[in-house]
């Protein structure tokens, strides 16, 4: 029997859907079997971020309304040898086409074959959210140093601890260190005690991201990136290894340098 | 000779009515209104009306009232009576009990309290507390708080880190965008509270001993 984690934020815009496909792929390249699920009903695009939009066949509404079955509409990821698959979102009918006790049903379904089941959550607190939610056994809540972000996050938490799940744990994404170490933004530590909950990892902000989704590639297949290993690390930790937390400094200062900004004082 | 159902006693306050708890209520209004309309007093006098041991409802209430004042020579300063029902017993008791919760008030979220409230943990932005008497936050208040919110004016909210964005007493609103430099460099430990001219205002928490000393609730010692 697997486990349904949902990826929320509140706010719009943070990096739900690509924390999403990134740790989904990261949790196939350590060798899970992982599904993914769509719950954004009417404006898909975690199919984007990994690259299947042309595979989609049926969606997550045919399965729900049965006109398919299950296994018919997951989409399987072929870059990640039979370990990752995608139930996509239908996009002609809106989030009040599934009731939060059918996408239980469901996401129960998919916890029997899969060891993870990572669900995109869509921005808000409505329908959406509650069909989200109603399946999963933790929470991963999303929020970038933003203070709208922030504020966001806390009201999502706020739902969270409502319902019958595990205390959410928090993932800090688009951090840029040279705001943070300027005290322009909250750093992670301000952010972790303001929003007290579980710390699960940090991801640097890199423009990498964007290049690599916008060719439906994820960046965890690319090792060799900041952000990639953020992800990389959270994966870990959900499996239950401890990842030291990484470093947000800027490039070690050789030693000249240094010198200078001893000097410089 | 029957005995008297209401007695009228002169004080230096006016005329105090002592009414029989034993008789039937009807038997007692019709006495009442015998001996109101007996006297002849010249200009109003102020009477208190001692119920006993008798329990009498709203509506009753003004039965009596209305008897009284109907000659308009006297007028009800007073109604005492030494009873009350189960229930507004209850609903004292709430509102001088207070309670404690454990957790965070995130945004959005609203606590409320029909008495005192100690809240340990943090109050987030956008997270409310609503409390009948006074509030108690023993961690970051960073939201909105109302205390004395059915109107009690010696409420007053304590923090251990005060930085709420609005404080609430009785009827005062403050916005704390425009907040005063004491606060602003004084967030640790800090309350507010309406002063004689009711408006709100902060202090020291340690000086709460001082402008209220009336919150003191502790039993025994030495």
């Amino acid at each position: 029997m697997g486990e349904a984690i949902v990826i929320t934020s509140g706010k719009g815009g943070v990096g739900k859907t690509t924390t999403t496909a990134n740790l989904g792929t990261a949790l196939a390249l350590q060798g899970k079997k992982v599904c993914l699920v769509d719950t954004d009903i009417g404006l898909r695009n975690l199919d984007l971020v990994l690259g299947l939009d042309n595979r989609i066949i049926y969606d997550l509404v045919d399965v729900i309304e049965g006109r398919c079955k299950v296994h018919q509409a997951l989409v399987r990821d072929k870059r990640v040898e039979e370990k990752l698959f995608l139930l996509p979102a239908a996009q002609t009918t809106d989030k009040n086409a599934v009731t939060p006790e059918q996408m239980k049903s469901l996401i129960d379904e998919l916890k029997r074959e899969y060891d993870y089941v990572l669900i995109d959550c869509p921005a808000g607190i409505e329908q959406g959210y509650k069909n989200a939610v109603a399946g999963a056994d933790r929470a991963i809540v999303v929020t970038t140093p933003e203070i709208s972000a922030i504020r966001d996050a806390d009201r999502i938490i706020g739902l969270l601890e409502k319902e019958d799940i595990e205390p959410p744990k928090l993932i800090i994404n688009r951090i840029r260190k040279e705001l943070m170490n300027n005290d322009e933004t909250m750093d992670i530590n301000q952010i972790t005690l303001h929003l007290s909950i579980d710390l699960l990892g940090i991801i640097i902000d890199n423009e990498e991201v964007i290049t690599s989704s916008n060719k439906g590639e994820p960046i965890v297949m690319n090792p060799n990136n900041k952000a990639s290993l953020g992800y990389r690390n959270i994966a870990r930790r959900i499996l239950g290894e401890s990842v030291p937390l990484m470093t947000i400094e800027g490039e070690q200062k050789g030693m000249f340098k240094k010198l200078i900004s001893i000097f410089s004082k | 000779m029957k005995k008297q159902l209401v007695h009228i006693k002169g004080t230096k306050e006016g005329l105090v009515l002592r009414l029989d708890d034993q008789c039937a209520y009807a038997e007692l209004v019709e006495e009442l209104e015998r001996k109101v309309s007996e006297g002849s007093i010249d200009g109003t006098v102020d009477v208190q009306l001692h119920l006993g041991n008798r329990y009498i409802s709203k509506d009753q209430q003004q039965q009596l009232v209305d008897i009284v004042q109907y000659t308009g020579s006297m007028h009800v300063a007073k109604m005492h009576s030494d009873v009350i029902t189960i229930e507004e017993s209850r609903e004292k008791l709430l509102t001088s009990q207070s309670e404690t919760f454990v957790g965070i008030v995130r945004s959005g979220q609203v606590l409320e309290s029909s008495g005192d409230i100690i809240v340990i943990g943090d109050v987030n932005p956008n997270g409310k507390i609503e409390a009948v008497g006074n509030i108690f936050v023993l961690g970051n208040l960073k939201g909105i708080v109302h205390a004395g919110i059915e109107g009690n004016r010696d409420a007053v909210i304590v923090a251990s880190h005060f930085e709420p964005t609005h404080v609430l007493i009785a009827d005062q609103i403050e916005v704390m965008s425009n907040e005063s430099p004491f606060v602003k460099n004084h967030v640790e430990q800090l309350f507010a509270y309406l002063n004689t001219d009711g408006i709100i205002s902060y202090e020291r928490l340690q000086e709460v001993r001082k402008i209220r000393p009336l919150l003191s609730t502790v039993k025994g010692g030495s």
